[in-house]
């Protein structure tokens, strides 16, 4: 098991990896006109010396638009779960440290929230607002809070029962600096673990809304799009559908092995 | 007897709170049905004259007690795209719907279970790095992905099924079955993984227990053991699983119908998000939230009932 282990979080690790340097470097390497420049002459172009990954039906190239769109569907990501955190937090720990009415109402509330499936909720969310970029970020990142509190909570209710809390509040330690020094920091393995399969999530979410058009709008690099503007050209061309579908599975694929790995070695629940 | 009635009296509650959540949702909208009716190029005096009769310039209590009072008596008002009646087109959708996510069950469970239990089995050993293997793929392949692979394969490729489209199961079953089946099985993939890793789990327990080494030792084949003994305990827990996933799945749902121009409750419920046909979009999500939920309730009682180590109380 812990051969397997190991080789699991190596591949996850460098799965993960690869895909935040591509999305930190591209942008340097790749002038963004390279992604949008369209070649009337090359289009639907099957893989190439030209054109290592082929081009799409705008005869624009597919690596270039790849690569970027790792960038975006990692930004979204990151900008998306970091706004469920902070939405989700405090929910949690004020839920799970106070207990009492407030958890009662706030979980009620949560409950009603965990009703609705998370795609819908930021689907409709997007649609609400008017899809661009920014607001698929605000509708992901509302649509996971919920869970995301529910997790806190429950965590927050466990580190409560703790001798150590009961220790610091005998030593007259006020809520404020309790919730500072002693929560936060016990519940933060359990929310690196579950940031880690959000991210995942997060990743498809993007993809889904913009496949969807209730996400990114044409004509940015967003894996989404891509496979979306593929559909047309699905018999004739491919590989301008496999292209991003590869990358958002390897992405995924990454941030769950890694999402696995930390639950194994962090999360106290497990074993 | 307690325990229905306190969890009922929830229900009813969580239903309270999925309301007011739907009608906010979609109050903040800019824009409002008058203007969708009318066009944002209308007259501003005749679009003032139509707010004043929907009741649009009411204090937003009133017109939620309005729209609540609707959904409760059964009027739940005129899809604006459509221009038909919400609740006999909602009831439509909901048994196409029906069928995919009984069809996603079937394949789900029928790949997960084997699968789980041979990982089980052979615990830590190839079998179950390829079945955890198996499990993630499925898990890290965006749902629309596997469907136009599916789509590429089946359809464009062997043309054994059609690429799209819906057909009444009352009037041709085996054409619905044949038009559900890859929405279906791109379902059933990206679903499987949970269900996997909760089988392997739940056996691994039950294989370590006593009654299996009894079993073993009375000299039962192997299979008998596995499928007969084992299996039937380790199941609860795989369907608690399967039950919770149903929100997921009315998640992809969404997008699954809308790649497979399949028109269920998804396809409807995108179709009313894309031309932000508000009442649709309110009686949709409303109804989406509840069966959710309802299904949650089900499931949670229903092992309460079939499994008597848990009580209710």
């Amino acid at each position: 098991m812990r051969k397997f282990l190991s080789a699991k979080a190596l591949i996850g690790l460098a799965l993960v990896l690869t895909v935040v340097a591509v999305a930190i470097l591209s942008p340097l390497f790749i002038a963004p006109e390279r992604a949008t420049q369209m070649v009337m002459s090359a289009r639907l172009q099957p893989p190439s010396l030209a054109y290592p990954l082929g081009t799409d039906q705008l005869g624009r190239d597919l690596l270039a638009r790849v690569m970027l769109g790792a960038q975006t569907s990692l930004m979204i990501a990151v900008l998306a779960v970091g706004m469920s955190i902070v939405l989700g937090l405090p929910l949690g720990i004020i839920s799970g440290y106070f207990g009492g009415r407030i958890d009662n109402v706030l979980m009620r509330i949560i409950d009603a929230l965990l009703s609705f499936p998370a795609l819908l909720l930021a689907l409709t969310i997007s649609a609400v607002l008017g899809p661009n970029l920014q607001n698929t970020i605000i509708a992901i990142g509302i649509a996971f809070t919920p869970f995301l509190a529910r997790i806190v909570r429950g965590e927050a209710l466990r580190v409560v029962q703790m001798p150590y809390v009961e220790a610091a509040r005998a030593a007259g330690t006020r809520d404020g600096q309790m919730i500072l020094r002693h929560i936060l920091p016990n519940i933060m393995p359990a929310l690196i673990v579950q940031a880690t399969i959000s991210l995942a999530f997060a990743v498809l979410a993007e993809a889904a809304l913009s496949f969807l058009g209730l996400g990114t709008q044409p004509p940015m690099a967003s894996w989404g799009l891509m496979i979306q503007a593929s559909r047309q050209f699905l018999a004739l061309a491919p590989w301008t559908a496999l292209v991003p579908g590869a990358a958002l599975a390897i992405t995924i694929l990454g941030l769950n092995l890694l999402g696995d790995v930390l639950r194994d070695v962090l999360d106290p629940r497990v074993r | 007897m307690a325990y229905l009635v306190s969890r009922l009296m929830s229900v009813a509650l969580t239903l309270f709170l999925i309301s007011i959540v739907t009608f906010g949702i979609t109050n903040i909208l800019p824009g409002d049905v008058a203007m969708m009716i009318m066009g944002t190029q209308s007259n501003p005096e005749a679009l003032e004259g139509l707010r004043q009769s929907l009741g649009l310039n009411d204090p937003l209590l009133v017109q939620y007690g309005r729209w609540i009072g609707g959904m409760l008596s059964g009027n739940w008002g005129a899809s604006l795209l459509f221009n038909e009646p919400i609740a006999p087109l909602i009831a439509q959708k909901v048994l196409a719907s029906g069928l995919i996510v009984v069809m996603t069950m079937i394949m789900a469970l029928a790949f997960a279970i084997p699968l789980g239990v041979w990982a089980a089995r052979h615990r830590d050993r190839w079998q179950d790095t390829t079945s955890s293997t198996v499990a993630l793929l499925g898990l890290s392949m965006p749902d629309f992905f596997i469907g136009i692979m599916l789509i590429l394969l089946f359809a464009a490729g062997l043309g054994w099924l059609p690429s799209s489209g819906f057909v009444d199961p009352s009037e041709d079953f085996l054409g619905a079955v044949r038009h559900a089946f890859m929405p279906s099985l791109a379902l059933a993939l990206g679903l499987m993984a949970h269900l996997t890793r909760m089988t392997r789990s739940a056996m691994m327990g039950i294989l370590n227990q006593e009654f299996i080494r009894v079993a073993r030792a009375k000299g039962l084949p192997e299979r008998t053991v596995v499928w007969g003994y084992a299996l039937p305990n380790a199941i609860g827990p795989v369907m608690t699983v399967a039950g919770l996933q149903i929100g997921y799945l009315f998640g992809s749902i969404i997008v699954i119908e809308s790649l497979f121009s399949y028109t269920g409750m998804g396809w409807l419920t995108y179709q009313a998000l894309l031309n932000r046909d508000i009442p649709l979009i309110q009686s949709t999500i409303f109804v989406i939230a509840a069966v959710v939920m309802l299904v949650n309730l089900a499931v949670d009682l229903l092992y309460r009932v079939i499994d008597p180590r848990i009580r209710l109380g």
